[in-house]
């Protein structure tokens, strides 16, 4: 999973995506409007967090202007906690708001049901076979029995299942995976994977050759 | 509502009030004057009827010829026996024919229409067959009876002296002939009395209809003049309530009421717009005061997730100590607002140069100013002001820092000290990207920021404090600015 923080506050905008980096997410992190506008737009991010008073171009303008192009699910950070700026936040496309000062543990809770209900999912425990995963606690069960698993597999793991089904390319889950500080050094990915099948079984996720990974 | 304590009531009391002690007078009035016409017409009557029985009396006796003077002799028994000795009746009486003009004066089915004829001592002439039993003849005869002489107050009257009973509906008239003879007759009053009901009657149901039409036209009047209150009254009440945005429903702005509305409104307006001001200042206060709090909770809260090294630790701490100085900037800012706003803001009232102050400041901000390569030019003159040097201090060193802050990389800072018009002016020019005019009064209202970003560090309270501090001592502060060209603080405070 792939976020973008758009914060203009330094201290909080990197204690942030320090936690979520830890949660096991690719975090990318904006300073100010135009630079979040130009990343919202560039990459598909599984989720946005965006405050509402920026440096060169505001949260509501990012908004209107993003949602125009994509459907990204957004959450608003604001310390305005007036009802108009929730009615207004809502009204011009963001999909959940969260007033300053914040919880870690509500911010990444509200994340988890963006992103679930951007990929269709109701519940946050996804059965595949033999398989559970379970998003909100972030472990993952093989015969009711906990396997442990790295933030990365847990996230490789969860992306392939949230899209089952479909096949995922290698770029995507790059791009989905790790965050743009990161080299793509492109055998990284398949050490994952090679782990995630020793851990759930070799035929957990399947390989279509020259197209990319799939949980059927 | 206590009614007579609403003016509505009180107001239509004293008009109903009023208008019963008119209409009584008027009534009182008009019934008098009914009453003196128709009492009138009763003496005309009597004297008709007088005149008839005396016209008739004085006829030349037919046969009998006049007599000695009889003695006085009371009347026959009955109503006068006891007063004269009874029995005696030594002289026939003059005799008496009702002339057939005068007949129908005198019906007999009346009782009242009488008439009753006596000779000078007490004989009776003639007498009427009806006349009532009951008929009080005392006050003349008294009057005869007592002194023996002829009454003095009936001596050769030729006016009827009339004596009147309302409860037997029937009126009295009594003359004395200069020949002696005393006539008396009697009708009847009963139609008067009844037309004078009537009349009153009359009058009573006129008043009626004109009190229920006068209040009920006082009431829509008071009403109608009294609307303004019930619409003032209804708005200030929605407005105590809480919803400032009520305002008076104003139909006649020219009326006395009216004015009081337009007054009334336009205080809600000034009212409305302080709330929303102060709405606004503790809105902004709390945004504010929010991101440092959220800095230290995310920090604290991540730091706490696992286990950290030294250095992560010490990192954490510092974020914390950082956000914790913006927060104590930000309350002695908001303190020192308040203190201003107030008027608790104790100022030194000393005299001294206001160069020191200006050049020390400059000073102060040099080393910030080399950092960004902005360099400060002074053109300072000797001044003499009064004041709290501390407190101009602050606000020199915040336009000195703003100056820095919003100016271009390589840009010019000119701060020029001199006296003119018997004022002290301070101005702290700078080249950086300047302000827009329309911009210009806002930017010392407090947490306004032109640039919208919170990357320039302060907390948007620095030129509102300035403003206050600088008004505090008497003087004026202003700002011009031109786009991309730079941007000019004036400072004006009174010489000492």
């Amino acid at each position: 999973m792939r976020i973008l923080i758009v914060e203009d506050e330094p201290d909080l905008l990197r204690s942030i995506a320090q936690a979520l980096r830890e949660e096991g997410y690719a975090v990318d992190a904006a300073p100010d409007g135009e630079d979040g506008f130009y990343k919202a737009e560039n990459y598909d991010y599984d989720a946005i967090v965006l405050d509402v008073m920026l440096p060169k171009m505001d949260g509501w303008e990012i908004l209107k202007r993003l949602r125009k192009i994509k459907k990204t699910p957004v959450l608003m950070l604001t310390a305005r906690d007036q009802t108009r700026d929730r009615v207004k936040g809502l009204d011009t496309g963001a999909d959940d708001y969260v007033v300053k000062p914040f919880d870690l543990s509500e911010l990444f809770a509200r994340l988890r049901a963006l992103i679930r209900r951007s990929a269709n999912k109701t519940t946050n425990v996804i059965e595949i076979g033999e398989i559970k995963i379970d998003t909100a606690l972030r472990n993952v069960f093989l015969q009711e029995k906990s396997v442990e698993l790295t933030a990365r597999e847990y996230a490789l793991v969860e992306f392939l299942a949230l899209h089952r089904g479909e096949v995922v390319t290698r770029t995507l889950l790059y791009e989905h995976l790790f965050d743009e500080n990161e080299s793509s050094l492109s055998n990284l990915l398949d050490v994952h994977v090679s782990n995630v099948r020793k851990k759930l079984g070799a035929e957990f996720i399947v390989t279509r050759r020259g197209h990319g990974y799939c949980i059927e | 509502m206590n009614i007579f304590k609403s003016i509505k009531w009180r107001l239509q009391l004293w008009y109903g009030l009023i208008l019963v002690v008119v209409l009584a007078g008027f009534g009182f009035t008009a019934y008098q004057l009914e009453r003196g016409r128709l009492f009138g017409r009763i003496d005309d009557e009597l004297h008709r009827r007088v005149e008839v029985l005396k016209s008739a009396l004085h006829r030349p006796p037919p046969r009998r010829p006049e007599g000695d003077e009889p003695p006085f002799d009371p009347p026959p028994p009955g109503q006068f026996s006891d007063e004269g000795p009874p029995g005696q009746n030594p002289r026939p009486p003059r005799e008496f024919h009702l002339p057939p003009e005068a007949a129908h004066f005198f019906d007999p089915s009346d009782p009242n229409s009488f008439y009753f004829i006596i000779q000078r001592g007490g004989k009776e002439i003639a007498r009427s067959t009806n006349q009532p039993d009951k008929i009080v003849l005392i006050p003349i005869w008294d009057l005869m009876n007592s002194a023996n002489t002829p009454p003095p107050r009936l001596p050769n009257s030729s006016k009827p002296s009339y004596v009147a009973n309302f409860f037997e509906k029937n009126v009295q008239a009594a003359e004395t002939l200069p020949s002696g003879e005393i006539i008396w007759v009697g009708c009847s009053i009963a139609p008067e009395l009844n037309e004078l009901r009537l009349t009153s009657l009359k009058l009573a149901a006129f008043g009626a209809i004109i009190l229920i039409f006068g209040l009920a036209g006082g009431w829509w009047i008071v009403s109608r003049s009294l609307r303004p209150i019930v619409a003032i009254s209804s708005a200030a009440v929605k407005i105590s309530a809480g919803d400032l945005s009520q305002r008076i429903n104003i139909a006649e702005a020219e009326s006395e009421l009216g004015q009081l509305a337009a007054v009334l409104n336009s205080t809600f307006a000034r009212l409305e717009a302080a709330f929303a001001q102060q709405q606004q200042f503790t809105s902004d206060a709390a945004h504010e005061l929010r991101t440092p709090v959220s800095v230290m909770l995310t920090q604290a809260q991540t730091a706490l997730n696992r286990d950290r090294t030294a250095s992560e630790y010490r990192e954490t701490v510092e974020a914390c100590q950082r956000a914790a100085q913006r927060m104590r900037r930000l309350i002695e800012s908001l303190l020192a607002l308040a203190r201003l706003d107030a008027g608790q803001e104790v100022l030194k009232r000393l005299r001294f140069d206001f160069l020191k102050t200006v050049s020390e400041c400059a000073e102060l901000v040099k080393p910030i100013a080399e950092e960004r390569g902005v360099k400060i030019f002074t053109r300072l003159e000797s001044v003499g002001i009064t004041g709290d040097s501390e407190r101009l201090a602050q606000v020199v060193t915040n336009l000195l820092t703003n100056a820095v802050h919003y100016n271009q990389p390589d840009g010019e800072v000119c701060v020029k000290l001199e006296s003119q018009n018997g004022m002290a002016l301070l101005t702290v020019s700078d080249t950086g990207q300047g302000i827009a005019a329309e911009d210009w009064p806002r930017v010392f209202e407090r947490f306004y920021r032109a640039d919208k970003s919170r990357s320039t560090g302060g907390n948007g309270l620095g030129l509102a404090i300035s403003k206050a501090v600088v008004e505090a001592h008497g003087g004026t502060i202003e700002v011009r600015s031109e786009e991309n060209v730079g941007t000019t603080f004036t400072v004006r405070l009174p010489l000492a």
